[in-house]
């Protein structure tokens, strides 16, 4: 052993207790053993008990004594594998993997063939994705113990990370030969799979489709075998077997949709005929399967169709299946299908009323009273998807007085007024439909979101904690349980308040979530190889790879983005409260009656908060005292939101939101236009370049694309003083995104393209008044943007309300009795807008005449 | 030697006495056996073999050429690119315009043959 100082055999025991300590997490007891060897002044200063004992302190929570023992250690023996090992370990525990990669290959430099320092290592290098370095850590552990599973299993996922598959392949074959399988061996079955995995990712489709063969008898998973089996087979276009297979498939679980998709590839029906009597035939030999009979509503037409439809809606009607619509809204895409649906479910109504049947002929049975109950809720859903609101909310109504107390009839009226807009009612309601079942925790967890949506944070949260922890405050729980969802919509309703703190403080908490869920990857490393589970184990790494493309990372990154961009453009002073926007219209008598609410809500969450919390430290404290207090991971810095809505570097902080968008939502228009606005605050001509090259590479003729698209272009013509080498390559690429026309030209060009699409309207409107703020050219823009002609697309509620906030916000210059005629326009087309309804005491007239 | 085993909470280490591999020759017999054929799935495998690291190294050998090929292209590219002149003020408006590190701006720089109008566009792509 090369360490310098060697200890006397009784202090060596002392040692070697420290470590057993440490592995059985007795802290206090490894501390009292390295008092005794350190308590000696011939050791007090030896380096390797020093090290352990920082090691220990760090399991104890004590980080700055830790890491100042180690060091000190490590200084006093630079060659003793243990010191540097133990630096690596320290590193590590606060995730400082680059740094803990070097101190193990430190520590390798003095004990090269140490096996526990090997696995260390490798296990950073695959958390790390240091692919090459992890090949050749886990060569090195084969060679060391090839008698061992893991070395071999571990050395050919190396290979198989590399794409390197032959390589893979060969050692899992050299492995396996060495294999003697037992009688329903999961293990060794999964072995098998994961071989089977690489043949197919190498494209070795003759090799896995033989493999399954022969090994066919030692896999126990069946489902997977005959899967893989049907998919290979239609790649090699052996459409017989795969159609066998594909069969055989849907007599195990006839509800699969995928199966269906496989025999239909398999068997390649010539005709709509041919295609509807496979499924005929399926249907006959499972009468109660769904599949068979929904499927083929997606290609059938016309009169075939309708009788399709007709039987598949009679039946679910009878039976009372409330997610009728839900299996149904796919076909909503065709305007025909729409049709006939609302045809035959009418024609149901009618029926059903003067006769109780499905229809007046005299072999239909009298239908149960239920019936037309479940009807009503289907057309319902139905024309709340049509936007037509009035009639969606006649038929939830006739419902609710044929069943006054079917919570999902509350539901879907809350949905209906949710979706018309009128966020307040929709709560109501929901709240109400929560009350029928308050043990019903979907319910409580749609009522607590359409709390958030009416900005109601604290109501949301109370609403949430009959079903979290005890004693600890309703939101901490949901972010220790990383309830996301409720995080998003939390930090929406305080963007949409105005409370850029809290809003903040929720998005940060949702991308820790991320780097929690990578994190935890850790331990997976050694579990999966363990436990044999390595299909599911590539799987989890090939998610972890790209887990920011989740929709709740978008959404937080986005909402966190906005904001910083807003606190860059008007950042808070040290005195400013966080504004609360609706304020703005409010009387003087209004304003105060509303501050002295809030200050009592406040006031109130606040002496909840602090019984919780104490009752919390009480609880964590108890906690504390049992074992030795375990640290998991470093100590976060504490999110204030007060501080989090002053950033010292706002654009700073939002290129770090950015980053994994670029990487993994690039496909997605709203990450080049942040790009693109964050770049352009910072002056950064070709990151602005690159943001709308990518852009326009989607979609070149996006609103929102072309807006910045035109800006750049005015910009960069004002801009001289960039160098030369910029400059060429500016004139090069924007020769090819403008071909040398004026933003002018551009823009007409672009509005003649997208004459029918409202948002495009209020984009080249927008434009034009910029190039051009004369009153003609306002008028001319103004009556472009608010048009709305039936032949438009887009006429969606929100879009509106964009059309509506561009002219507030003095897009168009002023023009108060625009805005007002667009508001009556648009109260017209969605009567239940709160944004649509112009306040009484401002223009009685329009009142009257919008009150019908 | 002394060794310091790191905590996971779920695995402590792969050195685990059941996953050894088997060295025994005789086939087991299972406590489940539920029949003839259980017992083929077994005879099928009476050959058996240590695991040791000569197999290993044999199977290597076989992909060592393609290997020292890939290698040596690969490296042949390290050492074109390495011969690159570069400018160390391009380099420094890289950084700057793009916001990336040195290592990436200088590699960029360098597989454009110093060309740094060609990198930037390359990197606006």
């Amino acid at each position: 052993m090369p360490t310098s100082n060697p200890l006397p055999p009784k202090e060596n025991a002392l040692f070697k207790r420290i470590l057993k300590c440490y592995e059985q997490k007795q802290y206090k007891n490894g501390l009292k053993f390295a008092k005794q060897i350190l308590g000696n002044s011939k050791f007090a200063e030896h380096g390797e008990t020093l090290a352990m004992k920082g090691l220990t302190l760090n399991c104890l929570g004590k980080k700055e004594e830790a890491y100042e023992h180690v060091r000190r250690g490590l200084r006093n023996d630079l060659k003793s594998h243990v010191c540097w090992h133990v630096y690596g370990l320290l590193q590590r525990s606060d995730r400082k993997y680059d740094e803990a990669i070097k101190a193990y290959r430190n520590a390798l430099r003095w004990d090269k063939d140490n096996l526990q320092i090997l696995r260390d290592l490798s296990l950073l290098q695959i958390q790390m994705r240091d692919l090459e370095g992890y090949r050749e850590t886990r060569y090195q552990l084969l060679v060391l113990r090839p008698g061992q599973r893991a070395s071999w299993i571990g050395y050919a996922m190396a290979y198989h990370l590399l794409e390197d598959y032959d390589m893979a392949l060969n050692v899992l074959e050299e492995f396996r030969k060495t294999q003697m399988p037992k009688s329903l061996d999961y293990e060794h079955s999964e072995l098998l799979m994961y071989q089977n995995l690489i043949m197919r990712e190498a494209g070795m489709i003759d090799e896995a489709i033989n493999h399954l063969q022969r090994y066919d008898k030692q896999i126990v998973d069946r489902l997977a075998v005959e899967e893989t089996k049907a998919e290979l087979l239609l790649q090699k276009e052996k459409t017989g077997l795969a159609g066998d297979v594909y069969r055989g498939l849907i007599n195990r679980n006839p509800e699969n949709w995928a199966y269906y998709t496989g025999l239909e590839e398999a068997t390649k029906p010539s005709s709509e005929e041919d295609r509807l009597k496979l499924y005929k035939d399926i249907e006959q030999l499972f009468p109660r399967a769904s599949a068979p009979r929904r499927l083929p509503l997606n290609f059938a037409e016309g009169s075939a169709f309708r009788s399709l439809a007709d039987t598949f809606l009679r039946r679910a009607l009878q039976k009372g299946v409330p997610p009728l619509f839900i299996t149904l809204k796919r076909l909503y895409k065709d305007p025909k299908k729409i049709e006939i649906i609302e045809d035959l479910v009418l024609g149901y109504v009618n029926c059903l009323k003067q006769c109780g049947k499905f229809d007046s002929s005299d072999t239909a049975e009298v239908e149960p009273p239920t019936t037309i109950l479940w009807v009503y809720y289907f057309l319902a859903s139905h024309y709340d998807y049509k936007q037509e609101t009035l009639k969606a909310l006649e038929y939830v109504n006739l419902a609710l007085d044929h069943t006054p107390l079917l919570i999902e009839l509350y539901v879907l009226k809350a949905k209906i007024y949710k979706h018309a807009g009128d966020v307040e009612e929709a709560v109501r309601l929901m709240d109400e439909a929560q009350s029928l079942d308050t043990a019903d925790r979907y319910i409580n967890s749609k009522c607590a979101k359409y709390m958030l949506k009416g900005n109601l944070v604290q109501e949301a949260a109370d609403m949430c904690s009959k079903f979290t922890r005890e004693g600890v405050p309703a939101v901490d729980n949901l972010n220790e349980m990383q309830c996301m969802w409720f995080q998003t919509e939390a930090a929406e309703a305080y963007k949409r308040m105005g409370k850029w703190g809290e809003a903040l403080k929720k998005c940060h908490e949702i991308d820790r979530h991320f780097t929690e869920i990578i994190e935890d990857q850790f331990d997976f490393h050694t579990y999966c190889m363990r436990k044999m589970t390595l299909r599911a184990y590539i799987g989890l790494l090939r998610l972890e790879d790209k887990l920011r493309n989740h929709q709740f990372y978008f959404k937080a990154a986005m909402t966190a983005i906005e904001i910083y961009l807003h606190l860059h453009d008007h950042p808070l002073s040290d005195s400013d409260q966080d504004k609360n926007q609706d304020t703005e219209n409010l009387s003087p008598s209004e304003l105060k009656k509303l501050r002295n609410k809030q200050r009592k809500a406040a006031k109130k969450a606040q002496q909840a908060q602090e019984k919780q919390k104490a009752e919390h430290d009480k609880k964590e404290a108890a906690v504390k005292k049992q074992g030795d207090g375990e640290l998991d991971g470093p100590k976060e810095e504490e999110l204030l939101p007060e501080k989090l809505a002053r950033p010292e570097e706002p654009l700073e902080q939002c290129i770090r939101f950015l980053k994994p968008l670029q990487t993994f939502t690039s496909d997605r228009i709203e990450t080049h236009v942040s790009a693109y606005e964050i770049y352009s605050r910072k002056g950064k001509p070709l990151l602005m370049l690159q943001a709308l090259k990518r852009g326009c590479q989607i979609n070149k003729d996006h609103p929102q694309i072309h807006v910045c698209k035109i800006r750049f272009l005015l910009t960069m013509n004002k801009k001289g003083e960039v160098s030369e080498s910029v400059q060429k390559v500016l004139k090069q690429e924007m020769d090819k995104l403008y071909f040398g026309k004026d933003a002018k030209t551009l823009n007409s060009e672009f509005m003649d393209r997208n004459n029918n699409s409202i948002l495009h309207r209020l984009a080249g409107a927008r434009i034009m008044y910029e190039l051009d703020p004369t009153p003609e050219v306002q008028k001319k823009s103004l009556e472009i943007a608010t048009s709305l002609s039936d032949s438009y697309t887009g006429i969606t509620r929100l879009n509106c309300i964009e059309v509506l906030e561009a002219i507030c916000r003095g897009d168009f210059g002023s023009c108060v009795s625009v805005a007002q005629d667009y508001q009556t326009k648009c109260h017209r087309l969605f009567p239940l807008c709160p944004s649509f309804i112009i306040p009484a005491n401002s223009h009685p007239d329009q009142i009257l005449a919008n009150g019908s | 030697s002394n060794a310091v085993s790191p905590q996971t909470s779920m695995a402590n280490t792969e050195e685990d006495p059941q996953i050894e591999v088997e060295e025994s020759t005789e086939i087991k017999t299972k406590k489940h056996d539920s029949g003839a054929r259980d017992l083929e799935k077994v005879t099928d495998y009476v050959e058996e073999k240590e695991i040791s690291a000569q197999s290993i190294g044999d199977a290597m050998k076989a992909m060592s050429d393609r290997k020292t090929k890939e290698r040596a292209k690969k490296q042949e590219r390290e050492r074109e690119l390495a011969k690159v002149k570069i400018n160390k003020e391009d380099v420094d408006l890289i950084v700057a315009e793009m916001e990336i590190t040195r290592q990436i701006a200088e590699r960029t720089l360098r597989e454009h043959n110093g060309d740094v109008v060609e990198a930037l566009v390359a990197l606006t792509n």
